[in-house]
């Protein structure tokens, strides 16, 4: 009986590969939308995935997401220090601050500073130099997407591709002199801007004066302390927020799912891919049973049951189905592979996979179901007529 | 049938290549370590301060008296010196020509007692002579009385002279005492930390933002440790306290309190950025400990932690105490 099914199925080819292409349509972009959409949300906190040692981060109360700097009393920090069960406790600068390039023209820089005598928080892969250089006078370490491009010296021909910024290279932060040290690896940002490494107290020279400038407390905490427990403590003894490493991701990442169109915008993308994939599949689908009704009725009249009617009709949604979800997923990895070097944010997690899996089914189910409601009220006599 | 099997195949190569993207699309940034380990406390409940290393003696910000060039300096950087040895003179020729005047006015002064004295001896002479006639009717009253007179005038002057002799000296004396006063001396046995002057610079009196000579005794240092004010309270005179050197958390000192500075300061930031801000307010321990255990210099900055109560439960002892108060 399965045989009869794929022999009905693939038969008409025009139909078949219609039916498949609406699907695969359907699961590219039920995949491919919200993996541009879960990279984006990931960049939105890539910082704090970057500083992976400490395990809490302590901050304003007020702080909303990682960019939103309320800078703390310098003081804090030995507070914070003092709280049992703290391993230890380092400052950490962040701040935006304009540098002005050879040029002369002006750029942005996500400024870190970092502690002074251990350099926690910095960058985790170094292209070029050593972090420790940092010790050196009016240094600063770059990111290798800033220094080719944002930072990066304008090219000697109109129009050419710009000289990337190297180690030995001086830049001017804020009318201070700085030195490229050395060159980093950082994850995109989700505003891109280069950023830009040196330690606290050369952090606080550079930025414009202000009488807090404290933007961060790293915490890491005693082994086998309780996190949760060790973050109410802080927040009682301090009066600051204190958030564990994915808290302080998910404080990020909900800001931007609850104050910007980010979300609203891919989910309504991914719901049109389902309703129009959805809408192709399941009256392609339909017409082409509607196509082999005489068949139907023919096995029907030959005494087949419902049930194995069901069976060959379900047989067939899962078969294009599969393919269907098959090539989406294979053209949405296909397209993350080629763009894998581009500014694009994807993220292709497995959750992804089941997700798209899903829609899929989804669509299928319902475009089988209108179909074996179609044949199981079909009267075997019906073959006969005309 | 071609369609029959590439579709399905392609729809597994796809599945397959999706779920090798999934396997390696993301991983996770590797942690950067720390360049050097952070010093960590070894109590269970404690309060941490930044601590700013200084001579047992405090460091000695060496002053002049008086205004003037600088001739020579005896000291130089890192010299042991004894309390009252000179560490550097100030330029002292105007004094000298001024003491040598003085010298001369003391010699004329001498001078004029000698005269006074002879003129004295004379009048005395002269008067005992008359005085010595028995014979009233030799001599006048008259000229018995000028001799008499002359002689009590000459004493007078002599006693005159004698008085300039001591203003001169006097006078000698205050030149002198300035002389000394360009000579500044050490005020007690100590090392010289500083030296901010060379021969020919120019030394303020008053009040200095860079200090002349910097001078300390360094046979003890003291650790001045700050205490943010909102954890003073749980500060306790008898407890531990270990600082660690920074840039090297394996060179650690345990601290003995020398005395708390009862006054609480605005905290001045110890980071040496040129503008200090003040953000708070803190309470001034000082510790002292043994010099040989520690490669370290004065004014370099330490991590201290300073054992306290547990936070946690004296907070519940509090609210115990604050229910059986409402209770009474």
């Amino acid at each position: 009986m399965n045989h009869i099914a794929l022999k009905m199925l693939m038969g008409d080819k025009s139909k078949y590969i219609g039916i498949v292409m609406g699907l695969t349509f359907a699961s590219l972009i039920m995949t491919q939308q919200p993996a541009i959409f879960l990279g984006l949300m990931t960049r939105t906190y890539s910082f704090i995935s970057d500083v992976g040692l400490p395990d809490i981060w302590v901050m304003d109360s007020k702080v909303q997401f990682v960019d939103d700097i309320k800078p703390l009393q310098d003081t804090e920090l030995y507070r914070v220090r003092g709280i049992s069960g703290v391993e230890w406790a380092m400052p950490m600068y962040k701040g935006l601050l304009k540098a002005r390039l050879t040029d002369g023209r002006f750029q942005t820089c996500n400024v870190v500073g970092l502690d002074d005598a251990t350099l926690i928080g910095g960058p985790p892969v170094m292209l070029e130099g050593k972090i420790e250089d940092l010790r050196r006078s009016d240094s600063v370490i770059v990111d290798i997407d800033g220094a080719r491009d944002k930072l990066g010296k304008p090219s000697p021909i109109p129009g050419g591709k710009r000289i990337p910024l190297k180690v030995g290279d001086s830049l001017e932060l804020n009318d201070h002199r700085a030195i490229v040290v050395g060159i980093a690896k950082v994850s995109r940002t989700f505003q891109s801007q280069p950023v830009v490494y040196t330690t606290y107290s050369r952090a606080k020279s550079y930025a414009p004066r202000e009488r807090k400038l404290l933007s961060f407390i790293l915490v890491k905490a005693k082994k086998g302390q309780n996190l949760a427990e060790l973050t109410r403590r802080i927040r009682e003894a301090t009066g600051l927020a204190a958030y564990t490493q994915e808290e302080f991701k998910t404080l990020t990442y909900e800001y931007f799912m609850h104050n910007t169109g980010i979300p609203i915008n891919f989910g309504t993308s991914v719901l049109l891919g389902f309703i129009v994939g959805a809408a192709i599949a399941g009256q392609t689908f339909y017409n082409f049973t509607l196509g082999n009704l005489l068949q139907f009725g023919v096995l029907k009249a030959m005494g087949t049951s419902n049930w194995i009617l069901l069976r060959m009709i379900l047989l067939q949604a899962v078969l294009v189905g599969s393919i269907g979800y098959g090539l989406g997923v294979g053209l949405t990895a296909l397209f993350g592979h080629a763009m894998r070097h581009s500014i694009l944010a994807f993220r292709f997690p497995w959750q992804l996979l089941i997700f798209s899996g899903a829609g899929v089914s989804l669509i299928c189910v319902f475009a089988a179901m209108i179909s074996i409601v179609k044949v199981i009220r079909l009267e075997p006599a019906i073959v006969f007529k005309g | 049938m071609q369609i029959k099997y590439t579709l399905p195949l392609l729809a597994v190569a796809g599945f397959l290549f999706a779920a090798y993207t999934v396997r390696n699309s993301y991983q996770p940034p590797p942690v950067a370590k720390a360049v050097t380990e952070p010093a960590s406390a070894p109590f269970k409940a404690f309060i941490a301060g930044a601590g700013i290393v200084e001579a047992q003696s405090r460091n000695i910000d060496i002053g002049t008296p008086l205004p003037g060039i600088i001739k020579t300096v005896t000291v130089k950087v890192g010299d042991q010196v004894k309390a009252g040895a000179a560490l550097f003179y100030l330029d002292d020729r105007d004094t000298r020509a001024t003491l040598a005047i003085k010298l001369a006015d003391l010699a004329k002064a001498k001078a004029d007692v000698s005269v006074a004295k002879a003129t004295f001896i004379d009048a005395k002479s002269l008067n005992d002579l008359a005085e010595a006639v028995t014979d009233r009717r030799a001599i006048s009253a008259e000229e018995l009385l000028r001799r008499r007179n002359a002689m009590l005038i000459a004493k007078a002057r002599l006693e005159s002279a004698q008085a300039l002799v001591q203003q001169a000296e006097a006078s000698l004396a205050d030149t002198e005492t300035t002389l000394n006063r360009l000579i500044v001396r050490a005020p007690i046995a100590g090392e010289v930390l500083q030296v901010n002057i060379r021969p020919g610079e120019f030394a303020q009196a008053g009040f200095l933002n860079t200090p002349l000579l910097v001078l300390g005794n360094l046979d003890q240092l003291h650790v001045r440790v700050d205490i943010d004010e909102n954890d003073a309270w749980r500060f306790d005179k008898n407890s531990k306290a270990i600082a660690f050197l920074r840039g090297n958390r394996r060179f650690k000192v345990d601290l003995k309190l020398a005395y708390v500075e009862p006054f609480v300061v605005p905290k001045k930031s110890l980071t040496g950025d040129s503008t200090e801000r003040v953000d708070t307010r803190v309470l001034q321990a000082l510790y002292q400990f043994d010099r040989k255990q520690l490669p370290i210099y004065v004014g370099q900055q330490m991590d201290v932690f300073i054992e306290a109560q547990d936070y946690s439960t004296s907070k519940d002892s509090e609210n115990h105490q604050d229910a059986q108060g409402s209770s009474l």
